[in-house]
């Protein structure tokens, strides 16, 4: 068995999460959704502001509240619609887009950046003053980045709530659009 | 020639940025990376590995009614079902964990969840449950047969299993060094080792964090207690059982494993946050290692002895 591990404590302030910018981690941007998501097809910006009457349609099809009428859509050359929004985590904004295929199905979701990788415990990187002094058995890489955290509550109840706002949105906003 | 060739592919291959993506599977976010690829064949082997999640996401969840854990609590103790090979593995893994933990770990609990309101009550016909997991039975065709009605729910061991699923199906791809992490159920593959914070903080002022090499990890918490509420849409304990006793474990505890396996650690957890210090022994038997943080002792090492990175 090749498993190797070792248990150490970093002083509170030391633990930063890596990635950038924010302390998050960007996975992709919009135009490298798009192209996963819909490989090939161009896209057309489409986006719209919902109506009072639409956003309560939108409430009473999905269950879950429209914080903004600005709905941020692309239409699909190969058919469908990409649409990029985000959601509350715990402690911030979760960007994500999603693709919806032209009979009303969703194509896939990803999540463009996450940012909820420790909460509120993300600290400045000058904590290397701390480490003056040695300890026996931990002589750390300092700058060696911690990517992942295990154990800290992740649920994906928000996105799973916008993705069904959104599959509301395409339904009342979009499916019958000509435009 | 040949080593000039192969240094310089290793140099290459160092040189290509890893690429990360995040998707919502299991009631939670799974994350991939991969390093030491071109970003597009990286792209490819992620998006394979994101099938492999979804795929097992589709067949296991408890909310679906169109799963197969949907369809076995429906009809298994009618007759035998057939289910997926994937589905067959997890429910043999968890059999082989209940067997020697003599029945703390339990998929059967689906419905202590639900009377805690940590699962919602599944719709259509149920019978309402009452067995456990000796009443699981696989026949030598595959076919899965409940002795009594059951509702099993994978939500304990399904994620540490997509985990390695979308590590093997990258290692398949041609991927040497790559994390998968589901909601915090982590494997790492690779020589390179890997740091990962645990989402504890501790009145000592110190962030535990470990560093892990061709191993996978899970945690869990056992939580600070909930209040009591007669109100039936709060939930009312967390969201561990004690498979023999049917109660909520013993609060205060925080539980991260190391095993080979994620299917290992994320099972794992869930028996060491039942028993706790008595569960040393077991973890042995699976070469798992475990850190216990107890509220009122501190933390504490159990189950076997790893090598160190």
């Amino acid at each position: 068995m090749n498993v190797k591990a070792r248990f150490l404590f970093l002083p509170l302030g030391a633990v930063v999460i890596s990635g950038g910018p924010a302390f998050g981690t960007t996975y992709l941007t919009v135009e490298q959704a798009q192209s996963i998501l819909f490989p090939g097809a161009a896209f057309q910006p489409d986006s719209r502001t919902l109506t009072e009457e639409q956003v309560k349609a939108i409430e009473r099809a999905s269950g879950v509240s429209v914080r903004n009428k600005q709905v941020k859509v692309w239409k699909v050359s190969t058919g469908g619609w990409f649409l990029v929004d985000e959601v509350v985590g715990k402690h911030e904004y979760i960007p994500f887009a999603i693709g919806i295929d032209d009979l009303g199905a969703i194509k896939g979701i990803e999540i463009l950046e996450y940012r909820e990788a420790y909460g509120g415990q993300i600290r400045e990187a000058g904590w290397r003053q701390q480490f003056t002094g040695k300890r026996a058995g931990m002589r750390l890489q300092l700058d060696k980045q911690i990517h992942n955290v295990s154990g800290a509550t992740l649920s994906c109840k928000h996105v799973t709530d916008g993705v069904n706002r959104l599959l509301a949105t395409y339904e009342t906003v979009l499916k019958s659009s000509v435009r | 020639m040949e080593s000039i060739v192969s240094s310089q592919r290793m140099k290459q291959s160092s040189n290509h940025r890893s690429v990360e993506r995040a998707q919502p599977w299991l009631g939670t976010v799974v994350s991939i990376r991969v390093a030491g690829m071109p970003a597009a064949e990286a792209q490819d082997a992620i998006n394979a590995a994101f099938e492999e999640v979804a795929a097992i996401h589709g067949r296991m969840s408890f909310h679906d009614e169109k799963s197969e854990v949907s369809r076995l609590n429906r009809c298994a103790f009618s007759g035998p079902v057939q289910v997926h090979r994937q589905t067959l593995e997890v429910l043999q893994w968890a059999l082989l964990f209940s067997s020697r933990s003599e029945g703390c770990f339990d998929i059967s609990v689906g419905g202590e969840l639900v009377d805690w309101n940590v699962l919602p009550r599944p719709s259509g016909s149920f019978r309402l449950p009452k067995g456990s997991w000796r009443d699981i039975e696989i026949g030598r065709d595959g076919g899965v047969f409940f002795h009594r009605p059951l509702w099993i729910d994978l939500g304990g061991i399904a994620k540490g299993y997509a985990v390695d699923c979308a590590i093997e199906r990258l290692l398949s791809c041609g991927v040497s060094s790559c994390v998968v992490n589901a909601g915090g159920d982590i494997r790492v593959a690779g020589r390179q080792p890997e740091r990962i914070a645990l989402g504890l903080q501790t009145a000592e002022g110190t962030s535990p964090v470990v560093e892990l090499s061709e191993a996978s990890i899970a945690s869990s918490d056992s939580g600070k207690g909930r209040k009591q509420s007669k109100q039936k849409s709060v939930q009312r304990y967390g969201p561990h059982v004690h498979g023999i006793r049917r109660s909520p474990v013993p609060e205060g505890r925080f539980v991260c494993v190391i095993a080979e396996r994620c299917v290992v650690a994320d099972s794992m957890t869930k028996v060491v946050l039942a028993e706790g210090r008595n569960s040393g022994e077991f973890l042995k038997e699976f070469g798992a290692s475990a850190y216990l943080h107890d509220s009122s002792s501190g933390w504490e090492h159990l189950g076997s002895e790893i090598d160190v990175p």
